[in-house]
C-alpha cells in the first residue's frame, strides 16, 4: 500500500444512536431476542415523498447513509461510488421469491426483483449525486466492505489529483433470514441481552446484526481524523496464519504491539470463532486497549462497517466510550488502531488505522 | 508507464458447449446455443426460449469431479467450477498456485437457481437434511469460495455484482492490480445459471422476448436469458513473454461509467455509454476508425439497443466498423455476458473472423447503422470494442488488441 486512504467523513445507521454520533451510546440499545434492528433516521431528508414510497428500507437506508456522509464532509458530487453488500436487499429478495412461488410465476411485480439487484444502492447514489464516473459493487461475505476500500486505494494510486470517493457498505437482517440461519446455527438460541453477548462465548452462533455504513475517503488529509495505512484479507485462516498477518502488517508499517493503542476485534461470541479472535486479543501489549462492538451492532457480513465507524469515532473524539472497552491498557494516547474482526462464514480482515 | 495486461488463458461454458473449440466452431457455423427449455422447471416451460447449458446438475458435477446428487454445490458454483477446470486444461494450476494472484469473480444472483427449489422446504420448522446445505449458499460469493477451495488456491479473491456488467468489471480490477504490480496474473469473469427469479424478474419487467431475440431490429421484442460461466487469465506481458505463454489479445483499454440516469433504463441519448466508450478508446491510444469489430452488449430490448445504437453511431459516424450482438448465439447470460463477450472478441481477433448479428432484418428508424448480418473470415482484426451495460446505470467498455 502506497498511499494512506483518508477518511474525511464516515455516517453509520446501526443498531444503536450513531446517525447522530452526539448521542452514541446514550442510551445503549438492547436485544433481548437476538436480533438487532438498526434505528431508521428521518428518510425524507434525502429522498423524495414520491420515490420513497416505493423503496424497500434497505434502499432508504443506503442511499440515506451514503447521502449524509457525502453532507458531512461537504462533497456533492463524489469522483466515484464504491458500495458492497453481502446479502443485498434481503426483504426485495424475499418478497420476489414468495411472489414467484405463490402466484406461480404469475403477473409477478418487478419491483422486488429490481430493487434486490445488488447494484440498486449505486444506482441510486449515482443520480442523487449526478456521479457519471467509476461506479463499483462488490459482494463477497466478510470481505465486502474491505473491498471497496481496497477498490478506493487501487483507483486512487492512478491519480496524483485531490479525489473524494463514498466507499461504504450494507446489509439488512429480517425475521425470515434471522428464522433461516438459526437452522445452521448463526446466531444463539437464546440471548436475554444482547449487550452481554461474549458473555456467551461458550456456545455457537452470535447475535443478529444489520446496519448500513458510509465513508468519504480521499488521498488529500484535509478534514481527515484518521487514515487507513494497510487493509489484508485472509480466507479460512488459522490461529497461526492469522498472526502472521497481524505481525507482517505492524513490521511492514514499522510498529511494534507497544505501538498499538487500540485493538478492535470483531469478536462475536461464536465459540466457533474464538479460535480466531482469542490468540489475537491475548497476544496484544499490555499498552493495547481492547475494543469490542458486535454487542451493539449484531453480527453480519458487513459489520465490520460499524467497527470502521467506530474506529474514526476514537480518532475523532479522542476517547474511547466504557461501554466498548473489553480490557484497558496504559497507553493514554488514541494514535494506532489495529482492526481485526471475523465473520461466521469464515473470513477475516485486518486494517491499520493511524490518526492524521 | 505501466506494462500492457494481456491475455494468456481462456475457460468457457456457455449453451454453445465448452471449451474455446467448440465455441469456435459454433460461432463459425452459425450455430445457435438459444433453444426451447429442457432443464429449467418453469411453467414458461413451453413459452420461451432461452440460453441453457444442455448439462444437468449431476453431469456437470461428474464433468467436474464431484460426487453427483445433493452435493451442496450450486448450479451457479457448478458452472463457475466447469469454466475454470477449461481454463486449467491449458494453464499449469502450479501458475497459480506459485505466486501471488487474484481471482476476481463476477455473478448475479449467487445460489437463487437452488434456492428457489427449495425455499418453501427451508421456510419449514423440519428441512429437510439435504437442503440444509444449501442455506448459506444464496450470496455471490459462494461460487467464489468454491472454486478457491476446489483447486486449493490461496489468492486475493473478489466478487463483484453490477448486474450485465459484473464480469467486465471484474477485468478491470485484475488489470489495476496487474498494472500496479499487486499480482503478476488475474483470473477474471463470472458465471450466472439460469433460474426462474431472474427469467420472472425480467418477464415481470416487459423485458423477454418468447422469440428469439432480435437485437438492433427495428422490431425487437426483448431478450433471450441465457447462463454461463467464463474466466480468463489476465497476465502482465512481461510474465507471459517470460514463459513464452500463449497471447490471445492485450486489454488495451477499459473504462467504467455511470449513466447517473434511472434505476433499470439507459439514458436514451446512450450519453453514459458513449463517454465509456470514448474513455476506453483514450485509455487505448487509438481512434474509433482504428477499432476493427464493436462485440455490442446488444440485448435486444427496446431501451438498451436504442440508447447504444445512438451512442455507436454519435462515437463511430454513420459508417462505424462492423458490429454484432452475439446474444442470439448464447442469450443474455448476465453477469456471465461480459466475460463471454471478451472471449468472443478476443476470438475474433485470433481466428481473424468476423461475428454476425443474427436474426437481425429491418434497420432501427432512429438509427442510420445497422448491425453486421453475414460471417466473415480474414477480416484484419486489429482492436475489438466490447461492450457491457446493466441496471443501476453501470456501463463498461473493453478493448482487445491483436498481440
Amino acid at each position: 500500500m502506497r498511499q494512506p486512504l483518508y477518511i474525511i467523513s464516515a455516517c453509520s445507521i446501526s443498531a444503536q444512536h450513531t446517525y447522530d454520533a452526539e448521542t452514541f451510546l446514550n442510551p445503549v440499545v438492547t436485544s433481548g431476542n437476538g436480533q438487532m434492528y438498526v434505528i431508521d433516521p428521518d428518510y425524507k431528508k434525502y429522498i423524495n415523498p414520491v420515490a420513497i414510497r416505493r423503496m424497500s428500507r434497505m434502499l432508504k437506508r443506503g442511499i440515506t447513509a451514503g447521502m449524509r456522509c457525502l453532507d458531512d464532509a461537504g462533497i456533492k458530487t463524489p469522483d466515484a461510488i464504491i458500495v458492497g453488500t453481502s446479502r443485498g436487499s434481503v426483504t426485495d429478495m424475499e418478497i420476489f421469491l414468495h411472489e414467484l412461488i405463490e402466484l406461480e410465476e404469475n403477473a409477478l411485480n418487478p419491483a422486488g426483483f429490481i430493487q434486490s439487484t445488488y447494484n440498486s444502492v449505486n444506482g441510486w447514489l449515482a443520480m442523487l449525486t449526478k456521479c457519471p464516473s467509476y461506479n463499483q459493487t462488490f459482494v463477497h461475505r466478510g470481505f465486502t466492505l474491505e473491498l471497496c476500500l481496497f477498490d478506493a486505494m487501487l483507483n486512487l494510486a492512478e491519480t496524483t489529483e485531490t479525489k473524494h470517493y463514498l466507499a461504504g457498505a450494507f446489509d439488512e437482517l429480517t425475521p425470515e433470514y434471522f428464522y433461516i440461519r438459526n437452522k445452521i446455527d448463526y446466531y444463539k438460541k437464546d440471548l436475554p441481552d444482547s449487550f452481554h453477548l461474549l458473555e456467551h462465548s461458550n456456545t455457537p452462533g452470535s447475535v443478529g446484526g444489520e446496519g448500513a455504513h458510509f465513508f468519504t475517503v480521499s488521498n488529500n488529509k484535509e478534514n481527515a481524523a484518521c487514515a487507513l495505512h494497510a487493509l489484508d484479507m485472509l480466507h479460512k485462516p488459522t490461529a497461526e496464519s492469522l498472526q502472521q498477518a497481524v505481525d507482517a502488517m505492524l513490521a511492514q508499517n514499522g510498529l511494534t504491539p507497544d505501538d498499538i493503542d487500540i485493538l478492535i476485534s470483531g469478536m462475536n461470541g461464536d465459540s466457533r470463532t474464538r479460535f480466531l479472535t482469542d490468540p489475537v486479543v491475548a497476544s496484544v501489549s499490555p499498552r493495547t486497549t481492547v475494543a469490542v462492538f458486535k454487542h451493539l451492532c449484531g453480527e453480519y457480513d458487513t459489520a465490520s462497517g460499524f467497527g470502521l465507524w467506530l474506529a474514526n469515532y476514537f480518532f475523532s473524539k479522542q476517547s474511547i466510550p466504557a461501554e466498548v472497552v473489553y480490557k484497558k491498557g496504559t497507553s493514554e494516547r488514541i494514535q494506532n488502531i489495529l482492526f481485526c474482526n471475523v465473520t461466521i462464514s469464515g473470513n477475516a480482515t485486518l486494517m491499520l488505522l493511524k490518526g492524521v | 508507464m505501466a506494462e500492457r495486461v494481456v491475455v494468456t488463458g481462456i475457460g468457457i461454458i456457455s449453451a454453445l458447449g465448452t471449451g474455446i473449440h467448440e465455441h469456435v466452431n459454433a460461432l463459425k457455423q452459425q450455430k445457435i446455443g438459444v433453444c426451447p427449455i429442457s432443464l429449467l422447471r418453469t411453467i414458461h416451460a413451453r413459452e420461451f426460449v432461452l440460453g441453457e447449458i444442455k448439462m444437468s446438475n449431476d453431469e456437470l458435477s461428474s464433468y467436474i469431479g464431484l460426487p453427483t446428487g445433493d452435493n451442496g454445490y450450486t448450479r451457479t458454483a457448478l458452472l463457475s467450477l466447469a469454466a475454470m477446470k477449461d481454463l486449467l486444461s491449458e494453464t499449469d494450476i502450479e501458475l497459480l498456485r506459485s505466486e501471488a494472484f487474484a481471482f476476481i469473480n463476477a455473478n448475479t444472483v449467487g445460489g437463487m437457481s437452488k434456492m428457489e427449489d427449495i425455499y418453501a422446504d427451508v421456510l419449514k420448522p423440519d428441512t429437510l437434511q439435504h437442503n440444509i446445505k444449501y442455506i448459506d449458499t444464496l450470496d455471490c460469493a459462494e461460487s467464489t469460495e468454491r472454486v478457491v477451495e476446489f483447486y486449493n488456491l490461496k489468492p486475493f479473491m473478489a466478487t463483484i455484482s453490477t448486474a450485465c456488467s459484473s464480469s467486465s468489471n471484474s477485468f478491470i480490477m485484475g488489470a489495476r492490480m496487474i498494472r500496479q504490480g499487486l499480482v503478476k496474473r488475474a483470473v477474471c469473469g463470472g458465471g450466472d445459471a439460469l433460474s426462474r427469479f431472474t427469467l420472472n424478474g425480467f418477464y415481470s419487467l416487459k423485458n423477454v422476448d418468447k422469440k428469439h431475440c432480435k437485437p438492433f431490429d427495428q422490431n425487437r421484442g426483448g431478450l433471450n436469458l441465457g447462463e454461463a460461466a467464463g474466466y480468463c487469465l489476465l497476465e502482465a506481458e512481461s510474465s507471459a513473454m517470460a514463459r513464452g505463454a500463449k497471447i490471445y489479445g492485450v486489454l488495451s483499454g477499459y473504462s467504467n461509467t455511470n449513466d447517473a440516469y434511472h434505476p433499470t433504463a439507459p439514458s436514451p441519448t446512450g450519453e453514459g455509454a458513449i463517454r465509456t466508450m470514448k474513455e476506453a478508446l483514450n485509455m487505448a491510444g487509438i481512434n474509433p476508425s482504428e477499432i476493427s469489430y464493436i462485440n455490442a452488449h446488444g440485448t435486444a430490448t427496446q431501451n438498451n439497443d436504442s440508447a447504444e445504437g445512438l451512442a455507436i453511431q454519435h462515437v463511430f459516424g454513420t459508417k462505424p466498423p462492423p458490429f454484432s450482438s452475439t446474444k442470439p448465439f448464447t442469450g443474455h447470460t448476465l453477469a456471465a455476458a461480459g466475460v463471454i463477450e471478451a472471449i468472443f472478441s478476443l476470438l475474433a481477433i485470433n481466428e481473424q473472423i468476423l461475428i454476425p448479428n443474427l436474426n437481425f432484418e429491418t434497420k432501427m428508424e432512429e438509427l442510420e447503422i445497422a448491425p453486421l448480418r453475414e460471417y466473415a473470415e480474414n477480416a484484419n482484426l486489429q482492436h475489438v470494442l466490447s461492450n457491457s451495460f446493466g441496471f443501476g446505470g453501470s456501463n463498461v467498455s473493453l478493448i482487445f488488441s491483436k498481440a
